[in-house]
């Protein structure tokens, strides 16, 4: 079953077996996403666990599969933040992990994720940016999620995008699979 | 703006997305300017990086079916628990405390700490904070293999019941 059809048929029949297939079919992602945000495994294994009993008890909330996902991740961003604001003990909200615990380790799963390009290429944007090109490019958000999911305007969300790629376009030409396209042609 | 070129239309260009209008400007364009050409040779180049190092997180992130299934358990644990009205925290919170009582009298209080400490770090929770009902059952393991090397194997079993949910 594609993934549409199993949101479909969760937010439709709220069966414990539909949520499971939803788990089955999406928990990846919204772990992927904690992990290159900075959490270790256990953390991202542990608030991909909160989030998915939000989406249990809340998703009858939501009317409109196609914002699902721009929900999802909102959901899974503030479960972040809120952590962040746990680690800090600090009262205000933190749009990036703590200076001195994580920022050395964007991606931290021991033996894993040690050498993966996308945590060099985020090492050269900003906060707001990084979330907006992972779930741009690694989750494939639309415009229109990406608006749902950070809670600003498309307009923002595509300029945002484009400063995020003109600021990589400056590192992007040390790509190892751009050399290897360079060397093919 | 740039040479009339708009950020968001290079944006939607680059996207491939941008209205066939848009498309026919910019391509008119770029025939004739160098600068803009190469502009849009880099954004390109950025976008493939982005697109190539995407698929490679994508790859590197996809966990076993058995921490799937661990989750996909814990998950219900946690709804199960929130249903009965009952917060996780504060269930594992007065279990904690309960085994201090348990361990104090017979090691002392700050060794009783820093046996809970020490079971905690050596079980998959790594950190007593992390210990949950998810991650409970190897917690206690360790603890009661900790309490056989303090006190003994009668201590530890006294140790293991009073820890069970």
């Amino acid at each position: 079953m594609e993934e549409k059809q199993v949101i479909e048929d969760f937010l439709t029949n709220r069966t414990d077996q539909a949520f499971c297939a939803l788990f089955e079919a999406i928990c990846v992602r919204v772990r992927r996403y904690f992990l290159l945000r900075g959490l270790d495994s256990a953390t991202a294994d542990d608030m991909t666990q909160n989030v998915f009993v939000k989406v249990f008890r809340d998703a009858g909330d939501l009317r409109e599969t196609d914002r699902f996902y721009g929900w999802l991740f909102a959901v899974a961003r503030n479960e972040m933040i809120s952590y962040w604001r746990r680690e800090s003990g600090l009262g205000k909200v933190q749009l990036e992990p703590l200076v001195h615990q994580h920022s050395e380790t964007l991606a931290t799963e021991p033996g894993v994720l040690e050498d993966i390009r996308i945590k060099e290429l985020l090492k050269a944007l900003d906060p707001a940016e990084r979330d907006l090109v992972l779930l741009r490019f690694v989750e494939g958000l639309s415009y229109e999620e990406l608006a749902v999911a950070l809670k600003l305007p498309v307009g923002t969300i595509k300029w945002r995008i484009f400063n995020a790629r003109k600021k990589l376009s400056r590192i992007a030409a040390a790509s190892p699979a751009d050399r290897a396209r360079e060397h093919i042609n | 703006m740039k040479h009339g070129i708009s950020e968001l239309d290079w944006n939607d260009y680059v996207d491939r997305c941008a209205p066939q209008q848009v498309c026919d400007r910019i391509e008119a364009h770029l025939i004739g300017c160098l600068d803009c050409w190469e502009f849009y040779e880099q954004m390109s180049r950025a976008n493939r990086a982005l697109v190539d190092a995407a698929e490679e997180a994508r790859q590197k992130t996809i966990p076993e079916d058995r921490q799937l299934h661990l989750m996909l358990s814990g998950v219900f644990s946690r709804i199960r628990t929130a249903e009965a009205g009952v917060p996780l925290h504060s269930q594992v919170k007065g279990r904690l405390s309960r085994l201090e009582t348990v361990l104090a009298p017979f090691c002392g209080p700050k060794a009783a700490v820093n046996a809970l400490h020490a079971a905690a770090r050596s079980s998959p929770a790594s950190s007593l904070e992390r210990v949950t009902l998810d991650n409970w059952g190897p917690f206690l393991e360790e603890l009661t293999a900790i309490a056989a090397a303090m006190c003994g194997e009668t201590f530890a079993g006294l140790v293991r019941e009073s820890g069970q949910f």
